[in-house]
């Protein structure tokens, strides 16, 4: 049992599980205590002692019935095959067995274990025997899909089929000889073949079920990871789905961390006025000390959200990061522009996701079919909404600063770093391209405090990591 | 002590808990290994009432420690009787004068009030907190440490010492090992992520919302006056709001709550002007009330068409199709 369960935190972990010798130990002496008998005491014994993560639960599930049922589940549906195919109910299977069982006794003594315990139909003994020959080609090895013919080779090899069929085929010439009923040598002849196909087809089965244990978790992770690299421009529509899982757990892991500073910084300087009135009750001994409660930095952002064709992919996700910001703090004003300026503040707050984005992104608040005009947005801002910035709002603006060579107007950039505390841009182009074509970032860039490139998933977490007040 | 998982599982139910089989085993497994079990999972499915149920059915005391943000040692293990302390050397002002007779000089004076000074930070000066409580007590206790989400990393690792060996530290006096091991239940929200060492050590118990008929099951249980009919109706609508992306899915609390507002009311069924007034007993927030009542509609239109169809067939077939259609 103890080896079992081993094998079986080990492949937790291949599977990405974090599973702990001290977790091991703890499943085994649970695993004594809720016994085998009950099949759903000992999952939920092999659960409660190593999985410690509501997220794991499902690979944990899916590892467990594969593990522990695998097999036995195999060899049994095959022998039950055998039986369907030999058309036989229950009570007539189990008697022809009795019959095969004497049969083999008087004539065929000599034949090997394996031959035994197949041709009896004793399905924990060949349960056993396989994986017995799996340790010993060390099948826990297996991992690609190209491996499965060495190894059910191997496997064969290991459990000496080759000889079975031999011995199986001197027990055909045997039966030849003897003098049996034609029926029931007809039945026996195919009971034989039969059971020869079912062997090979366990161990294929067996391996490929091997294998795919393994790698249950890596290829969705490998492909989870790929995405994170991935440009917002070359998304297919699942992979868009996939983005947004992960843009939403993104912002989870940020609250977790936003949480996590703000209880940091709670302690300020020591309190002097605050301790002698609290020791009062003490003789104005300092039994206890009081320190400033800092004010919360409730940061105060404004976002500029570039939402032209050119950039239609990214700015989709920039929104959605935006709708996300809004609701992890509470003082965040929400712009989108092309060559006009709008804001979605209020849609974003009233409605659910999906529309606030599409009312964003189908024009109802601006044009945006009408090509990109940074100049004029910026400078129809300055003049209508210049009044949201003060000296504590961070400025977002997200876009490829592609003017079509209109007027740049940089100074409304100017007159905003002016009032705000920082401006903070980030685009979603290549950062070699900036300043080529009709690209202004240039000219843009000096008025910023930060400009970065912004064009997969694990960029945009770090420039929102630097926004957290630490 | 439990003697089997059934046994869990009979005496939850004589204290109307409702313990699957998989929570049963869990419960059954920290009794017998003596480990402290982490019950996570949603809000209201149920995570503080298992550990009073716990207490009620092993008949023991509960110790409840409810965490929150800046809980420190002194509020959760043991302080200092700093007020008591100094009523004392007031009171013995006399007697520690009498000590300090005879001494030559500053020096001897607190060498000699040193040698007395454990009187001073002995048992008899220690608050005793949740935590020393369920150490110290004489019989076995339920320790409840109630959302540990919300207090502070530290204080996480300060459970540590309490939770793999059952005994605290105190400086001054010493350590203080477990008379009866107490059984502990930690519940978490999810907050945030708990650290690896301090899930090492326990048990894990995730408890999700129950399915349909457990609802069920549990309604007639702690609601027994509501009607079949109502609690059924009720049970479909939570499951399909549980669906929908809410600020605040609704537990097994809010389906009570709900449900017996309604039995106060005398509702009978659904299709009720009162039951939107009540919907704000299962959900929170102003935008997913919005959507509990369009879900409910969307229930309702459903329900009247299945009941119209099957009035229909029997009445004949031509009437089915029109009513359909008005629907």
């Amino acid at each position: 049992m103890e080896d079992k369960l081993v094998e079986f935190a080990n492949l937790l972990r291949q599977n990405g599980v974090r599973v702990s010798l001290a977790e091991t130990l703890d499943a085994v002496a649970a695993a004594e205590i809720s016994g085998l008998g009950d099949r759903d005491s000992f999952r939920s014994a092999l659960r409660a002692t190593m999985i410690k993560r509501a997220s794991e639960l499902p690979v944990f599930e899916q590892l467990f019935d594969v593990y522990f049922s695998g097999l036995g589940e195999i060899i049994k549906g095959a022998s039950k095959e055998v039986q369907d195919a030999l058309s036989m109910s229950d009570q007539e299977f189990q008697n022809f067995l009795d019959d095969v069982d004497q049969l083999l006794k008087d004539h065929a003594d000599e034949l090997s274990e394996l031959a035994k315990q197949l041709l009896r139909n004793e399905n924990g003994q060949l349960e056993k025997m396989m994986r017995e020959a799996a340790r010993a080609v060390r099948m826990q090895g297996i991992q690609r899909t190209i491996e499965e013919n060495y190894f059910a080779r191997a496997l064969a090899r290991a459990l000496g089929l080759d000889k079975i069929e031999q011995e199986i085929k001197e027990l055909r010439e045997q039966l030849e000889k003897l003098e049996l009923g034609s029926a029931f040598r007809a039945k026996m002849e195919e009971y034989l073949d039969r059971r020869l196909k079912m062997l090979e087809d366990i161990i294929r089965k067996y391996v490929r079920q091997e294998r795919e244990k393994r790698d249950l978790k890596s290829r969705e992770e490998a492909r989870m990871n790929q995405l994170a690299d991935k440009s917002f421009y070359y998304l297919s529509e699942e992979e868009m789905a996939k983005m947004r899982e992960a843009i939403t757990r993104l912002a989870q892991r940020l609250k977790n961390i936003i949480a996590v500073r703000r209880k940091r910084k709670k302690k300020g300087r020591f309190d002097i006025k605050r301790t002698l009135r609290k020791n009062i009750e003490y003789g104005g001994v300092p039994f206890k000390l009081k320190f400033d409660q800092r004010k919360k930095e409730k940061p105060q952002i404004l976002v500029m959200c570039d939402v032209s064709d050119s950039v239609r992919n990214a700015s989709r996700f920039m929104l959605q990061f935006v709708y996300s910001l809004q609701d992890l703090y509470s003082r965040v004003r929400s712009f989108v522009f092309v060559a006009d300026i709008g804001e979605v503040t209020e849609s974003f707050r009233t409605n659910d996701i999906k529309d606030a984005l599409d009312v964003a992104l189908k024009g109802d608040v601006i044009n945006v079919y009408a090509h990109s005009d940074f100049g004029r947005s910026f400078r129809n801002f300055v003049g209508d909404h210049i009044g949201a910035v003060n000296k504590r709002t961070t400025v977002i603006i997200l876009g490829d600063a592609r003017n079509n060579y209109n007027l740049p107007h940089d100074w409304c950039l100017r007159e905003i770093r002016q009032r705000a505390r920082r401006i903070i841009w980030l685009n979603p182009e290549s950062r070699n391209t900036w300043g080529f074509g009709d690209s202004e970032m240039e000219r843009y860039q000096v008025h910023c405090d930060l400009v970065e490139e912004c064009r997969n998933l694990n960029q945009l977490y770090r420039v929102i990591d630097q926004l957290v007040p630490r | 002590m439990f003697s089997s998982i059934d046994d869990v599982i009979e005496r939850f139910t004589e204290h109307r808990y409702i313990a699957s089989r998989r929570i049963a085993t869990v419960i059954y497994l920290a009794s017998s290994l003596q480990k402290p079990i982490l019950v996570e999972g949603p809000a209201g499915v149920g995570k503080t009432d298992l550990a009073k149920v716990l207490a009620a059915s092993l008949g023991e005391e509960m110790i409840r420690l409810q965490c929150y943000e800046g809980l420190d040692e002194g509020k959760a293990l043991y302080e200092w009787e700093y007020a008591k302390q100094l009523l004392y050397t007031q009171i013995l002002k006399d007697k520690i004068g009498e000590v300090l007779t005879g001494t030559k000089g500053l020096a001897q004076a607190v060498d000699r009030i040193a040698s007395e000074d454990e009187v001073f930070f002995s048992e008899r000066f220690v608050l005793p907190r949740p935590l020393m409580k369920a150490i110290t007590s004489d019989k076995q206790v339920v320790l409840l440490i109630d959302e540990i989400d919300k207090a502070d990393a530290e204080f996480e690792a300060f459970l540590l010492e309490l939770l793999s060996d059952f005994q605290v530290t105190v400086p001054e006096i010493g350590t203080f090992k477990a008379k009866q091991i107490p059984l502990v239940i930690l519940t978490s929200n999810n907050a945030r992520e708990m650290s690896d060492a301090l899930k090492r050590r326990c048990l894990h118990l995730y408890i999700d919302f129950p399915t349909r008929e457990q609802e069920l099951a549990i309604i007639r249980l702690k609601a027994p006056e509501a009607a079949e009919k109502l609690a059924d109706e009720v049970v479909n609508v939570v499951q399909s709001l549980r669906k929908l992306d809410l600020k605040k899915t609704p537990g097994i609390s809010e389906t009570l709550d709900w449900v017996k507002a309604l039995t106060l009311l005398n509702v009978q069924s659904l299709d009720n002007a009162l039951v939107d007034e009540t919907l704000d007993t299962i959900v929170k927030y102003e935008g997913d009330v919005r959507k509990a009542q369009e879900e409910l509609k969307e229930y309702l239109r459903k329900v009247r068409t299945r009941r119209g169809g099957a009035d229909a067939a029997g009445s004949g077939s031509g009437g089915g199709t029109d009513k359909d259609m008005l629907n």
